[in-house]
């Protein structure tokens, strides 16, 4: 098939969002027949663009045209008439329902189906024609990350899209899924259609994609370079503006164990498990990486490591002394410090002032004034003196946390949790939605800690960081630790396949 | 004691069909994800409606349509507020309570304590002498049917249609329904009004058939028991059946012990019906903890399309 | 149509947005509440003379209004305590009602020597409140039963209870209504300050006020307090003590409402009637978010909310309003002023045709 016009074009779009501009004159293209990458940092707005082409966002300024027609994409159902679809980053499913079911909600008004069955129906011939395999009756929320993908991607071309926009769909799949995923939508292309990849991953623009497009703040800053001939350090650099160092891992002498988790497990309050007999050994001084797919439990065992929540069994010890599990207190006076993956979730209080935010963990234990005065004097005076020594930029001791970037957010909770006596750091995707430079910062800052001798665990759903970071490296899958390797013998593919499930 | 036992099951429907009406109206508005706790004003308000209504000279059908078309202005009112101005579920579900009851009392001064001549039971002719079934199926009056009718029609709807389906991914996920097509605002609005029209039918049904008559504080927290046996009902139409008809049987049976001229504390047996409300939402908590959580997943939480996560 | 809207949370809405949205939604309720009163036969002039003049520009009527304002700010502050904590307190009557109870088993029986009579009834009224609302408390935090439901259907049982022992044990035998024996001057009736009907009650309020306020901004309780309001779970997380935290407020928010029934009890009506309590419940939640739980704006609300219901009491007798249109006229002035807060917290974008 042979075209004129450009699948999809996309120029001088700006979006505002309360005064900040996520989109400051983007422009973008996509062929018929090429996987494009989208690529750049997070808060670089590629998925703020993707949302405006496929009319989930109004933009405020800028021009759209598909297929060579200008036209506005009011609301998703109008990109659907467009040929246009979306595979969001947070699937667009529900949870209750089953595979049909969001089949028949997504696809019934369009193909003019009405009970799931049928729409289970046209999933089953769809699916064999992609070779995908799929059971309609399932419920969403039994069924794997990766297969709900395919329902998301199967949804898609169900409702006709030509033109596919995929967010990051491989931020949550092994190597392994992702290869696979990445194959079908070659596959795509080669059918005729104009696939969007949004992703931060260069090893998938260099792998899969024909062209790329880098954004930075807002803007294009390398407009539809074909991906041939790019080396790893261009997109880098252009993604970034300037190279970042990578934080350097000295070798380091490893003290004597100081944490010891021995079986623990955590009951999920519908039966079953979430941890299951979880044991490992941390060393003074050693980084200890959990790598996993989300959802084999990660939260979970954080939240027993911290004292969050209960444990059905087990025993966590710290330099010979039992911690009573189940009580945040008992193990923040152990020395247990903790770098959420959510900060405004578990870490800071969004409405607080840094200063409030920073002095919080004090309060109960008197540093900051007596029962009947609080001493906020004190905890502006302490925060100052952190926001220097962190360089938490934009932000007064008075500043509501929540207007903090994420960066400086996770910036001003690390410099809160890494204070004096602590002996353990249990990390949990702390850089998650971070940028670049930041995420290299809190690293830095978890490697500095890891030097002086701390315990550091490190969960985290992102390979490269765990990889990068960890002296020592085991994998989470349902529930529990399937493998455990020192970082010299650690290998991808190894990793990969005990990540999956295949051990 | 037969007479005892027949009289009391005769009455149960009489009881449980008021709650039964209000539990469905909270079930379809949860369903859209929106928790309505302004049912006792909206019952208080379709009271009061349908008796002013009778006692200016309608007709009982137009009295129902009145009070049904009060209770869909009530609930449209808090529906504006929470979906199209995203205010706070549970604030705007109070102030809808405080309201009805204010409008009820404004509204019916000078009607209270005045009897009407309500619905009567349904000539079902030789079917009503049946012994036991008879008088307790057959000797009812025509809303207790229409009742039944609503209960198949929204267990129906909500669960065996296309649009029912769209209501529910409303309730369960909202971004993924928008993203579907499906106008978030307009089902939850219209889950809302809809909710709101059974509630004023279940008001009407206290004043004009179970009453029939109006006084303030009539509804004596009904409304609050319809919301505890949506939740005791898991959200489900047939279970809420079910739960109606245990406090409907709770509520009629004090009357029927007053009557037996007993000698019990009267007010301690009135409160049966508030503490066995309190049972049912604290046994399945206790026994039953976090599994089958059938609550719809998005309920208390308002929508905002272009909220930036 | 509804397309053509778009909305965009502000991260930070300016002082002068949110006082403009303020007074855009007081102006709105005032507007619609004069309309309910004009379509129910009250004149505009004699509206603005009762509900304006009288109340807080003469002297009797500011004393009723004064009068008034005692239990309103007790329960103000009782709904702010738990609501601040997302611990919905509907139950504000039902504490009252437990609490008055008390109270009067301790002036009925002669409980305690006469000096120590006052004191016991304020104690046992604030015990009765708090056990009230420890039921709910409980059954939240140890079962997740939720509290909104729970609280209100006590307020029944606490009612039915009151009437138990009204046409009860306690039925006035010299008059045969249903209402307790009249409590003994000078020992268990609040002095009046000789201004209207005024009563030592109003050091009371205005002591729990002050007390409150020093609480919520000073304290290490009051940090806790904010924090767990805020957000619970970091809270948690960070080591606080959120359950200590949320038994404490609930507990004073009980105890303060228990407090306010006593003080209509022991300062007004000097017997437990079966009308002390009633619509006291939305009242205290419609201060409780207008002073947007701070203790001292509760105390500046309850005083007006204080004028609305002397104004009520004067159209109840002139012109035969029931008492539920106060609970109207509250009702329409908090939702105005929700809704108001809309415009405040979203930019309204316009949706822009691209050109074609």
């Amino acid at each position: 098939m042979k075209h004129h016009h450009k699948a999809l074009e996309l120029a001088g779009i700006c979006k505002e969002f309360d005064g900040r501009p996520a989109l400051a004159g983007a422009h973008f293209e996509v062929e018929w027949g090429e996987v494009h990458a989208l690529l750049g940092e997070n808060g670089a707005g590629k998925s703020t663009l993707m949302n405006v082409a496929c009319g989930l966002y109004a933009p405020d300024a800028g021009t759209m045209a598909v297929n060579g027609v200008h036209s506005p994409v009011a609301g998703p159902a109008d990109a659907a008439r467009h040929g246009i679809g979306m595979v969001h980053q947070h699937f667009r499913l529900v949870g209750r329902f089953t595979v049909a079911e969001n089949i028949l909600l997504a696809c019934g008004e369009a193909l003019g189906v009405r009970t799931s069955a049928a729409a289970a129906e046209l999933l089953r011939e769809k699916s064999k024609e992609l070779s995908l395999e799929i059971d309609p009756d399932k419920r969403i929320d039994e069924i794997s990350v990766a297969e709900q993908q395919r329902v998301e991607v199967l949804k898609m071309l169900l409702l006709g899209a030509r033109i596919l926009i995929l967010d990051e769909p491989t931020a949550v799949l092994t190597d392994q899924e992702a290869a696979s995923v990445l194959q079908l939508l070659r596959n795509m292309a080669g059918d005729g259609c104009a696939v969007v990849l949004i992703t931060h991953k260069l090893r998938e623009v260099l792998g899969y994609s024909d062209r790329v497009t880098v954004m930075r703040d807002g803007q294009t800053v390398l407009a539809s370079s074909s991906a041939e001939g790019l080396t790893r350090e261009d997109l880098a650099r252009s993604m970034v503006g300037a190279s970042t160092p990578t934080p350097k891992r000295e070798s380091k002498h490893l003290g004597d164990v100081s944490l010891k988790v021995a079986g623990l497990t955590v009951k999920r309050s519908s039966g079953g498990c979430d941890v299951e007999g979880v044991s490992f050994e941390v060393r003074g001084g050693e980084i200890y990486g959990i790598a996993g797919v989300g959802g084999n439990g990660q939260p979970q065992l954080v939240d027993a490591l911290i004292g969050f929540s209960p444990v059905a069994e087990g025993e966590i010890t710290i330099d010979g002394n039992t911690v009573d599990t189940g009580n945040v207190k008992a193990f923040r006076s152990n020395g247990f410090r903790f770098v959420p993956a959510d900060r405004f979730d578990t870490g800071l209080i969004a409405d607080f002032s840094a200063a409030e935010n920073f002095a919080m963990t004090g309060v109960p234990d008197g540093r900051y004034g007596n029962w009947a005065r609080v001493d906020r004097k004190r905890m502006r005076q302490h925060v100052e003196g952190a926001i220097e020594r962190y360089q938490i930029q934009g932000c007064l001791a008075s500043t509501k946390s929540r207007l903090l970037s994420g960066g400086n957010a996770q910036k001003l909770l690390i410099a809160r949790e890494l204070g004096e006596d602590m002996s353990v750091i249990v990390a949990h995707s702390p850089t998650r939605g971070l940028d670049i430079q930041a995420a290299s910062t809190v690293h830095s800052l978890l490697l500095n800690a890891a030097a002086k001798g701390i315990a550091c665990v490190l969960v985290s759903e992102d390979l490269e960081e765990v990889l990068a970071l960890s002296d020592t490296v085991s994998v989470m899958s349902r529930g529990r630790l399937v493998g455990e390797f020192a970082i010299k013998d650690a290998s991808r593919e190894r990793i990969g396949e005990l990540m999956l499930g295949h051990a | 004691m037969d007479t005892f036992i027949l009289n009391w099951l005769i009455s149960v429907p009489l009881f449980a069909a008021p709650l039964l009406i209000a539990c469905l109206g909270v079930i379809v508005t949860a369903r859209a994800g929106v928790l309505n706790l302004g049912v006792e004003g909206i019952m208080a308000l379709s009271a009061a409606a349908g008796v002013v209504s009778v006692l200016q000279g309608g007709s009982l059908w137009w009295a129902l349509a009145v009070a049904v078309l009060c209770g869909m202005l009530l609930s449209a009112v808090f529906g504006i507020a929470t979906v199209v101005f995203k205010t706070d579920q549970v604030l705007s579900g109070l102030i809808i309570v405080a309201m009805g009851e204010g409008l009820s009392g404004v509204l019916g001064r000078g009607f209270t304590h005045r009897p009407i001549t309500g619905f009567e039971s349904v000539d079902f002719g030789f079917l009503h002498d049946l012994p036991w079934v008879g008088p307790i199926v057959f000797g009812q009056d025509i809303l207790v049917y229409v009742t039944v009718l609503l209960v198949a029609l929204t267990g129906y709807g909500v669960h065996k249609t296309f649009t029912g389906l769209r209501l529910r991914a409303v309730g369960e996920n909202p971004s993924t329904a928008d993203t579907a097509g499906v106008n978030v605002t307009i089902y939850r609005l219209g889950a809302v009004i809809i909710g709101g029209a059974l509630c004023g039918f279940a008001g009407a049904y206290l004043s004009l058939s179970a009453g029939q008559v109006w006084v303030e504080h009539m509804v004596a927290g009904r409304g609050w028991i319809a919301i505890a046996l949506a939740i005791f009902a898991r959200w489900m139409p047939w279970r809420a059946v079910v739960g109606a008809l245990i406090f409907g049987g709770t509520e009629a049976i004090i009357p029927r012990i007053q009557a037996t001229g007993a000698d019990v504390p009267v007010y301690f047996l009135m409160m049966l019906p508030y503490l066995l409300t309190l049972a049912v939402l604290i046994i399945p908590a206790i026994t039953s903890r976090g599994s089958q959580d059938d609550t719809p997943a998005a309920l208390l939480t308002n929508y905002l399309r272009e909220d930036r996560h | 149509m509804l397309d053509l809207f778009y909305l965009v949370s502000r991260q930070q809405v300016p002082a002068w947005l949110r006082l403009l949205t303020f007074v855009a939604g007081l102006s709105t309720g005032l507007l619609l509440c004069t309309v309910v009163l004009v379509l129910s036969g009250v004149s505009l002039s004699d509206a603005v003379n009762e509900f304006v003049y009288f109340v807080f520009f003469n002297e009797i009527g500011l004393a009723q209004t004064f009068t008034a304002f005692v239990p309103l700010a007790l329960v103000g502050l009782a709904a702010a305590a738990a609501i601040k904590l997302r611990f919905w307190n509907i139950g504000v009557e039902g504490q009252m009602w437990v609490g008055a109870i008390l109270a009067t088993w301790v002036a009925t029986y002669d409980i305690g020597p006469p000096w120590l009579r006052l004191v016991l009834m304020f104690v046992m009224a604030a015990v009765g409140g708090s056990l009230w609302i420890a039921v709910p408390a409980v059954l939240k935090l140890r079962f997740g039963v939720n509290e909104i439901i729970t609280t209100l259907l006590l307020t029944y049982v606490a009612f039915l209870l009151v009437q138990h022992l009204l046409f009860g044990v306690w039925r006035d035998a010299d008059t045969g209504f249903p209402a307790s024996p009249a409590y003994e001057p000078g020992v268990e009736q609040l002095a009046k300050l000789g201004w209207g009907n005024l009563h030592q009650g109003v050091w009371v309020a205005l002591g729990a006020g002050v007390i409150w306020w020093w609480l919520m901004s000073m304290s290490r309780f009051g940090f806790f307090m904010d924090a767990v309001g805020a957000n619970a779970m970091a809270a948690k997380a960070s080591g606080l003590p959120v359950v200590a935290t949320i038994v404490g407020a609930v507990i004073l928010s009980g105890g303060l409402a228990g407090v306010a029934g006593l003080v209509i009890v022991a300062g007004q009506e000097y017997r437990l009637t079966q009308h002390i309590a009633v619509g006291y419940t939305f009242s205290s939640i419609v201060i409780a978010f207008i002073a947007r739980f701070n203790p001292i704006g509760c105390l500046v609300v309850a005083l007006i909310v204080g004028g609305v219901y002397t104004a009520g009491d004067t159209l109840k007798v002139f012109y035969q309003l029931p008492s539920a249109t106060i609970t109207l006229l509250e009702s329409i002035i908090l939702l105005s002023l929700l809704v108001a807060e809309f415009f405040g917290r979203y930019h309204i974008g316009i949706r822009r045709k691209v050109p074609a």
